[in-house]
């Protein structure tokens, strides 16, 4: 699971009103480079809820991205592309657990896959 | 005490469906109500609203006591109706999940031809675009445009691990109900997966969820088997649903509930299977020539009725003729050869979820589909306040919809 995709993750288990953003639990993580596409990464950034990137690349032990980006320049810095590159995806957590902010409930992530199936008494 | 429930619908919405689960679920809600207690569906009125809305109007032995018993009752059969539509229905649990878990290395070895249609869709996304795609399978539409990113989902664990070998970004999830927050995608398709949702709620929700999932301005492709198949003789060959899975399944098909008798939970259903006068069928085959692409030329099949990989995997069982009709069985034989040795299948002819086939020398599993009929898809969405319909087609025997999110 790429943190790109953490970004997007909830829990929407019944009774919760915000399922978002999961807390990581790591055990396994690994680091995979891939090409670098400036033109997604600007589309990406506007979509992207960033302190929770921040708070998850951390726990996954990157700790290059700024707290604070307000100033939307940052976009035309190749360093700051390249960091947020690697945070969004080429970091992987291979083995772990999503946990749900409001619950505590545990949702697991085996060989990279997060598994959001709710259980029936959760639907 | 006999409960009277008047229920808005929406236009689109076949009545039947949603009497049925909102009985179901209302019984459930009435706890320590005493067996004598009826439950009278009486007539329905159209709102204006596009949400679902129910008035309960309670009483004993005739008295009404209206105004406190609807809002509360109101409030509770919505959130039962909200809440039912995302559990699986046990007839999607052992004929669409069971059995993709078991074929899927089989059935992702079939899936590698891609549709022109969807190649066509992707590649008219901007570069750069985040995909969202619900229900992908063996993940073959995974990157196929190489500038933009695919996050896939399937509900079957182990398809979703073969999208993951291939090196795919993919979620084990139900696309009725995306763990996904709102807004995040640029575009998202659903290519032949809700013709396996077996409810209309359920795939209008499903198709709620596509849209929720991308940004505003962000589009929809949604394909699904049609009942107006190209090759007509299939449709003979597929096993029509009977009344012993009625148990199992709630859908259209239910019987017309007459307004002043008693609906009674467990009664048995018949489907009748209506057959089109000669003069319909002529007429559907012009709106099928009318439909047809002639451009796109499609070596083996796309939309998944003949296995790419030799012509013998499916082989279809003779069932009963019902050209309405839109539940069917659609077999997949899964050889002995590509057969785990013991789990899944061994199992499932144990427990009769699959039948064994010594002359095809094959085990034989059965796919629960709800068919879509001509413009299904656009009765479906028409109520939608936050999209519109850019683009409709018919192609290789699929209904296609594009939507955009406004």
């Amino acid at each position: 699971m790429r943190l790109l995709t953490h970004n997007m993750l909830s829990s929407t288990i019944k009774g919760v009103t915000n399922g978002f953003p999961l807390k990581i639990e790591p055990q396994t993580i690994t680091q995979r480079p891939v090409e670098l596409n400036p033109v997604f990464l600007k589309n990406m950034f506007a979509k992207l809820e960033w302190k929770p990137l921040v708070e998850a690349s951390r726990t996954m032990g990157y700790f290059e991205l700024p707290e604070d980006v307000s100033d939307l320049s940052v976009l035309e810095s190749e360093e700051f592309l390249q960091k947020l590159h690697h945070a969004l995806l080429e970091i992987h957590l291979e083995e772990g657990a999503l946990v749900c902010p409001e619950t505590g409930r545990k949702f697991p992530v085996q060989k990279g896959i997060p598994n959001m199936m709710l259980h029936e008494d959760e639907v | 005490m006999q409960v009277t429930i008047n229920i808005c619908t929406q236009e689109i919405f076949k009545l039947e469906t949603r009497m049925v689960i909102g009985v179901v679920n209302l019984s459930r809600w009435l706890k320590g109500t005493s067996s004598s207690n009826k439950i009278v569906m009486s007539g329905f009125k159209t709102c204006g609203s596009s949400d679902l809305g129910a008035s309960l109007i309670g009483g004993e032995s005739g008295a009404q006591e209206e105004q406190s018993v609807s809002v509360r009752a109101s409030a509770v059969l919505e959130e039962c109706l909200a809440s039912s539509v995302q559990s699986t229905p046990e007839i999607e649990k052992k004929y669409v999940h069971r059995v993709y878990d078991a074929i899927a290395p089989h059935f992702s070895s079939t899936r590698f031809a891609k549709w022109p249609k969807v190649a066509t869709f992707l590649n008219s996304l901007a570069p750069g675009s985040l995909i969202l795609d619900a229900g992908c399978g063996n993940g073959k539409y995974l990157g196929l445009t190489a500038d933009s990113f695919f996050i896939g989902c399937d509900i079957s664990a182990p398809l979703v691990g073969i999208c993951a070998d291939r090196g795919h970004e993919v979620v084990v999830a139900d696309a009725v109900n995306l763990p996904y927050r709102t807004g995040y995608g640029d575009a998202a398709i659903s290519i032949a997966v809700l013709h396996h949702l077996s409810t209309e709620i359920r795939r209008r929700k499903a198709i709620d969820e596509l849209v929720r999932v991308v940004k505003r301005g962000g589009l929809v492709l949604i394909t699904v088997w049609a009942v107006e198949q190209e090759d007509k003789t299939l449709l003979n060959k597929w096993t029509p649903l009977t009344d012993k899975y009625v148990d199992e399944w709630i859908g259209p098909g239910s019987p017309r509930t007459r307004s002043s008798s008693p609906f009674t939970l467990g009664s048995s259903s018949s489907f009748a299977l209506e057959s089109i006068p000669e003069t319909e069928e002529n007429g559907l085959k012009e709106k099928l020539n009318n439909f047809r692409d002639s451009s796109s030329a499609m070596k083996g099949s796309e939309n998944g009725q003949i296995a790419s990989e030799g012509k013998d995997h499916l082989d279809f069982e003779a069932g009963e003729k019902g050209e309405s009709h839109q539940e069917y069985f659609v077999p997949w034989h899964l050889p002995y050869h590509r057969a785990e040795v013991s789990g899944a299948s061994v199992g499932a002819v144990a427990n009769g979820l699959a039948k064994k086939d010594d002359k095809k020398g094959a085990i034989v599993y059965n796919r629960y589909y709800h068919v879509f009929s001509q413009g299904e898809l656009e009765r479906l969405v028409s109520g939608m306040k936050n999209a519109v319909v850019v683009d409709r087609f018919y192609d290789k025997s699929n209904w296609c919809i594009i939507l955009r999110k406004t």
